[in-house]
């Protein structure tokens, strides 16, 4: 992969980054036209023409060959050669509860979103679920769903699979400096040694600390309000009081495990997966009490035609495809929830061929069996969960 | 009575004339200021049925109450730190910019653009970029642990120490530059007249330059403190749970948990609360001086 940075996809990005959904799409749409040649109808915003599909989701979340979204033999660019359809895809997505904030006003009076496909992580998804605000995927134009890995199929957050299917998954568990620590982290005690006081780091993202503390303390997770996740809090409570845990942080921890201000902290596999190439000391494991296993997912937020739900359909069936599947992986190094991916990258030799091996992207049975995937809260109880949560962390 | 009535109509001009040339801004505060104050007075008086629904005006007073019993050593730290960051302010930059209004010469212009060079990056990439100067491995924490009362655990970052020190970093230039602007204006030869009069130079300085550069540091107060108190940036980053701040919470009130009357409460407190110190602050230091 070179570090070339085209003028359109630094275009895109830095509009993205703006806040610019609009601007952005509008770009996206011309210089996909630019590239593939043909003369599809530009989209306005909204994205309303025939044959265009718009897709919003996270940063680095899809292939970029040359670091280009619609670069030769790229997912994008493949699928609107297979199928005509021209996807506006955006990365406008930072924080399920920014997204949500953003699209509430205008979900809650019926108004479109102006993103046909959107990605929220599985709770989020099972929130928007609730509220009546998604569509029914158009399964009969979604024959590979059926390649959708067993362990994700009809999860809580969507009980039938109507209305969901994964985009990619990963698991929160311990990530730790080996350089710092001196020794290997196998449970959630060895992050309270006090020999590590003011050197932990929890996410701020709620389900992944309590679910690690509440795993930690022999509490599930399936079926959330049947529990009570006090004693995780309480425990929490402590070692933040004891100055155990150093700071609550998003992604940026990554920055802090590197700087050795973190010994160790809870993180997310892909984000060590592409660490750990270029420090080594830089581990993940899955507590012996068992780590989180959560996915985002494809969703259709109410308010598209049915044309533009059709290509939803047709993109879905495209990335469900384990060849195209693995071009994904082989970029963004998260688990996959398409069966075949492994020996797809295998086939494909060289460094893909390497990741099939990797335990993050591919974890074995007996950690997969130390993960469980967190139930739908009430609206009431994880109301007052994020608000312990925020009370605990200084928020 | 009609020959007085075309008399005035001049005159009327002459009246609205004023209004007219001010309409522009004030539109604009009506706009931007009064309407988003409205609208959150609102806010802080609603109560939501559900925690998805949208919030209905209620004469709901609770969200106050509320708001100062529970947040009330958020509102302490955040006046405290934001206090603290202001006097550091002033401590660093009047000297800073006392040298350059009477030692800057020709340079003047490229010292004052110095200060400003720091702007060019945004807000948030600066506050980062402090986490890697200050990181746990670093040069400045290893010499901040030489010191005799540190020892090698003492570390910089996720302290009271570093917030405050973010705060003051990135506020500062809005105390040098109206601290300047009012030394610039000072006819130095005063020094000389006191001096001749038997004044000694610090004497000279107390007497006769600091009071005529009070404006500049009310100003630079202002500037200062009341976007300091409001900040969540630099707790978020260069903090830990301890050190949490106002904005933090009302951050985490917004966008987390959707408790917008909540929100809305917490930031007319901190603005009523603002308001109050800047009316008892600008008796000591006395407002018309800001006209010199």
């Amino acid at each position: 992969m070179t570090n070339r940075v085209t003028r359109r996809r630094f275009l895109v990005s830095t509009a993205a980054l703006g806040g610019l959904a609009a601007g952005s799409t509008a770009l996206a749409a011309c210089g996909g036209s630019e590239e593939s040649g043909s003369s599809t109808t530009a989209a306005g915003g909204g994205g309303a023409a025939a044959n265009t599909l718009t897709f919003d989701n996270w940063t680095l979340y899809i292939d970029k060959p040359n670091d280009d979204l619609f670069g030769e033999g790229g997912t994008l660019a493949e699928f609107q050669k297979a199928t005509g359809i021209e996807v506006e895809y955006t990365e406008g997505i930072n924080d399920n509860n920014e997204l949500f904030a953003k699209i509430q006003p205008l979900l809650s009076k019926g108004d479109p979103i102006g993103s046909t496909i959107i990605a929220p992580t599985f709770w989020m998804a099972g929130r928007l679920l609730q509220l009546g605000w998604l569509d029914k995927l158009p399964l009969a134009e979604i024959p590979n769903a059926a390649n959708l890995i067993p362990s994700l199929q009809d999860p809580p957050s969507d009980p039938t699979g109507e209305y969901s299917l994964p985009w990619q998954s990963g698991m929160a568990g311990i990530a730790y400096n080996k350089a710092i620590t001196g020794r290997e982290l196998t449970t959630m005690d060895d992050m309270w040694d006090p020999a590590f006081n003011g050197k932990i780091g929890m996410l701020t993202e709620m389900r992944d600390t309590i679910g690690l503390i509440a795993l930690s303390l022999g509490i599930d997770l399936a079926d959330p309000d049947s529990q009570d996740y006090q004693p995780a809090f309480a425990k929490l409570e402590e070692e933040v009081a004891n100055g155990q845990i150093r700071q609550f942080t998003g992604n940026d921890y990554v920055d802090d495990l590197e700087q050795g201000n973190f010994a160790a902290c809870i993180g997310w596999s892909g984000d060590v997966a592409q660490l750990s190439v270029s420090n080594p000391d830089i581990k993940f494991v899955v507590p012996e009490s068992g780590g989180t296993l959560w996915f985002d997912t494809m969703v259709i937020p109410k308010g598209s035609t049915a044309e533009q739900i059709e290509a939803a359909g047709k993109f879905m069936n495209f990335v469900y495809d384990p060849v195209n599947a693995a071009r994904i992986t082989e970029f963004v190094q998260y688990i996959s929830p398409v069966q075949g991916v492994q020996e797809e990258l295998r086939k494909m030799g060289g460094e893909a061929a390497t990741l099939a091996d990797n335990q993050l992207l591919f974890p074995n049975a007996s950690t997969l069996a130390r993960l469980q995937t967190w139930g739908t809260l009430s609206v009431e109880k994880e109301q007052q969960m994020d608000e312990e949560f925020a009370r605990i962390s200084g928020a | 009575m009609a020959a007085a009535t075309t008399d005035d109509t001049g005159l009327r001009k002459g009246r609205f004339a004023p209004y007219g040339l001010l309409s522009p801004g004030i539109l604009w505060l009506l706009l931007f200021f009064l309407v988003p104050v409205v609208m959150l007075v609102k806010a802080s008086l609603s109560t939501k049925p559900s925690r998805f629904a949208e919030p209905e005006f209620a004469w709901d007073f609770s969200n106050y109450t509320a708001a100062l019993s529970e947040y009330s050593p958020e509102f302490i730290r955040s006046f405290l730190y934001a206090g603290i960051a202001t006097v550091l302010a002033i401590l660093i930059g009047y000297p800073l910019a006392y040298w350059i209004a009477t030692c800057g010469g020709r340079w003047k212009n490229f010292l004052i653009g110095l200060v400003v060079v720091p702007f060019f990056t945004s807000y948030l990439i600066r506050t980062i970029a402090w986490t890697s100067i200050l990181q746990d491995d670093g040069v400045v924490t290893g010499l901040y642990q030489l010191l005799p009362w540190v020892g090698s655990d003492g570390r910089i970052l996720a302290t009271p120490m570093a917030v405050v020190g973010g705060l003051t970093y990135n506020f500062i230039s809005f105390m040098i530059l109206p601290i300047y602007v009012s030394l610039e204006k000072i006819d130095f030869r005063l020094t000389e007249a006191a001096a001749d009069l038997g004044c000694a130079p610090w004497r000279a300085f107390r007497k006769v330059v600091l009071p005529l550069s009070l404006p500049g540091i009310f100003a630079g107060s202002l500037l200062v403190f009341i976007p300091a108190a409001g900040d969540y940036l630099n707790a978020r980053y260069l903090g830990s749970p301890q050190t949490s701040m106002i904005g933090t919470v009302v951050q985490n009130k917004f966008l987390v948990q959707f408790d917008y009357p909540q929100a809305a409460a917490l930031s007319l407190v901190l603005m009523v609360i603002i308001t109050v110190m800047v009316l008892v602050y600008s008796r000591f230091l006395g407002t018309e001086g800001l006209a010199v």
